[in-house]
């Protein structure tokens, strides 16, 4: 059996898919959906605690049970970004200084060193950056384009007074996401019909030069189908007569159920208490309470 | 009469889904067999989303056979050690709207682009530009025209030449005279039966169109649903009109007269593909006398 195709560039990215699978998370109001997502995402910013980052990490993982999503697939999301987050991460404990004042070194070669501190901030790196594409997956996997665009316009229409445009604001949301998969097909496409008049992609190619210079003859012809798309797209929107967001309605509007602000109520505690976990040092705490037990 | 020929491209059981083992998953093909030999011009006839593209894709190993298995000249695409620039090489692709791959600033780059990425010497690349850009009917001056102002019916004989200037041996094309007027249909039609006339060369299309269908196809697969429904000699397959239509395909026009004609109850055959043919039935129905 073949593995994916070369061509395929979306394929591989999960994350930013629908998942139809009808769980209640699919049904909860887009709105609070956001707000939690916004909720977790400063959560795992401020917080610098190991404990407090698992425990959202469990709550993620709890989510993507409850709504029905294969863990491979929502896994399959991190897998590109691995190679970085690990060089960001080898970055962090060898090569930042600023962890070296006042901290124990664990080990040295030459100028390279690692002490207690850089190893918890690479540890801090790649658990933030795990909670956080999940938790972003978790969202787009339950949420579909057009709730998301209903969700972001209601929640900026409070700042609206103050002369933010909110309806312009989601539609351009609305339409980058809606042009991403085209470009992509349209750039598989282009990559396709290249190869099959001998341009090389493969995988194999180790040469980061000659492999960005294959990339060039793909960027004209993807330009021009994008403006080409872009003015299709004003045509059509203008023939059904768009005005822009003054007075218009929405075929669905939303309303909160109280199960949405039971789940909500639920995601600021959580992330309240994570960020009391890293205020009350709790890292510090687990590990003499772990050492104490197993040493 | 002839000698077993080996065929270009043979195809058996050959199965593909999208987004294979994601919750994402499509399936788009389904046990299709499919034989090319020399001098074959094949046409897969199909509705939007029958898999005609993703067949198609298959013939020069841009997707790998998941299911069954394709062979080039008798090499199988699925062995990974399998030389896939070559087959790609021998195996010319050309897909829909391709003028809109065009991305050099001169006419003569973009022909020139496959024999240059074959690394072949100057010389050799400005010859096969030459020999590219006559096949397909465009004189060698326009080598130095830019892209930007070539007609949509040169552009697209331009990316054909792109295509032939790799040499290959089988042609595979997708909806190649969509978007063009008549004229450029008959022209694109008649550089194709052309190319393929000589050198043991061969022909796959996917169109929609079921006159080009018959102007220039010796066989046949109708494919529905990611399977072959129907296959044989355009004659045999449009005898069905009735399996063809309930599946959203049309008949050419003078056999689909013909099928009418019938019902009414005249005595004309059906087994007719053009509209000369047509004329003579009628005429026949006359007693073959002119009005």
């Amino acid at each position: 059996m073949a593995g994916p195709s070369e061509f395929e560039l979306l394929g591989r990215v999960t994350i930013g898919q629908y998942l139809p699978t009808g769980s209640r998370l699919h049904h909860l109001d887009p709105r609070i959906k956001l707000l939690m997502v916004v909720l977790m995402i400063t959560a795992v910013i401020v917080s610098h605690s190991l404990v407090g980052l698992a425990l959202l990490l469990a709550v993620v993982v709890a989510g993507l049970l409850s709504a029905r999503i294969p863990l491979r697939f929502a896994l399959a999301g991190l897998g590109p970004m691995l190679p970085f987050l690990l060089l960001l991460a080898l970055l962090q404990v060898f090569a930042i200084p600023q962890y070296g004042a006042g901290a124990t070194v664990i080990w040295q070669w030459s100028i390279l060193k690692a002490t207690d501190r850089s190893v918890l901030a690479g540890a801090l790196l790649i658990a933030r950056f795990t909670v956080m594409v999940l938790g972003i997956s978790l969202f787009s996997f339950s949420t579909t384009t057009t709730e998301l665009t209903h969700g972001v316009e209601h929640l900026l229409r409070p700042l609206q007074a103050l002369g933010v445009p909110a309806h312009e604001f989601a539609l351009v949301v609305n339409i980058a996401i809606r042009f991403l998969p085209i470009l992509a097909e349209e750039a598989e496409r282009l990559m396709k019909a290249q190869a099959s008049r001998g341009a090389d992609f493969g995988r194999g190619q180790r040469n980061f030069i000659a492999r960005t210079r294959r990339l060039l003859p793909l960027l004209v012809p993807l330009f021009l189908v994008s403006l080409r798309r872009a003015e299709q797209l004003i045509e059509a929107m203008e023939a059904r007569s768009y005005l822009g967001g003054k007075g218009r309605t929405h075929l669905i509007s939303l309303r909160a159920r109280p199960s949405d602000y039971v789940a909500l109520v639920g995601v600021a505690g959580l992330a309240a208490l994570v960020v009391q976990l890293s205020a009350a040092n709790a890292d510090a705490f687990a590990w003499h309470w772990l050492t104490d037990r197993l040493l | 009469m002839t000698a077993p020929v080996t065929p270009l491209i043979q195809v058996r059981a050959l199965g593909h889904a999208y987004l294979r083992g994601t919750p994402l998953e499509v399936r788009s093909l389904d046990d299709v067999d499919l034989e090319v030999c020399a001098g074959d011009v094949v046409g897969i006839v199909g509705p939007t989303g029958s898999g005609k593209s993703t067949l198609l894709q298959h013939l020069n190993g841009l997707l790998p056979p998941q299911d069954g298995e394709v062979w080039v000249n008798g090499v199988a695409l699925s062995d990974p050690a399998v030389d896939i620039r070559a087959i790609r090489q021998r195996v010319g692709l050309l897909f829909q709207s391709p003028e809109d791959q065009l991305f050099e600033r001169y006419a003569g780059d973009d022909v020139a682009f496959g024999p240059r990425s074959l690394g072949l010497p100057a010389e050799e690349v400005r010859d096969r530009v030459r020999k590219a850009l006559d096949d397909v009917g465009l004189p060698f001056a326009y080598k130095d025209r830019l892209i930007a102002e070539l007609s949509e019916g040169q552009k697209r004989r331009l990316a054909l030449a792109g295509v032939l200037a790799m040499e290959p041996q089988v042609l595979v094309l997708d909806e190649p005279t969509a978007g063009l007027d008549p004229q450029g249909r008959r022209e694109l039609l008649g550089v194709l039966s052309g190319w393929c006339a000589r050198d043991q060369r061969a022909i796959v299309l996917a169109s929609h169109n079921m006159e080009d269908v018959t102007a220039v196809c010796t066989y046949v697969h109708v494919l529905v649903g990611g399977t072959v429904l129907l296959h044989g000699l355009p004659r045999e397959v449009f005898q069905d009109a009735d399996l063809l239509e309930r599946y959203g395909l049309a008949i050419p026009a003078a056999t689909e007269t013909m099928h009418m004609l019938r019902e009414r109850g005249f005595p004309v055959s059906t087994n007719v593909l053009f509209t000369d043919e047509a004329a003579r039935e009628i005429e026949g129905l006359f007693g073959g006398r002119a009005i």
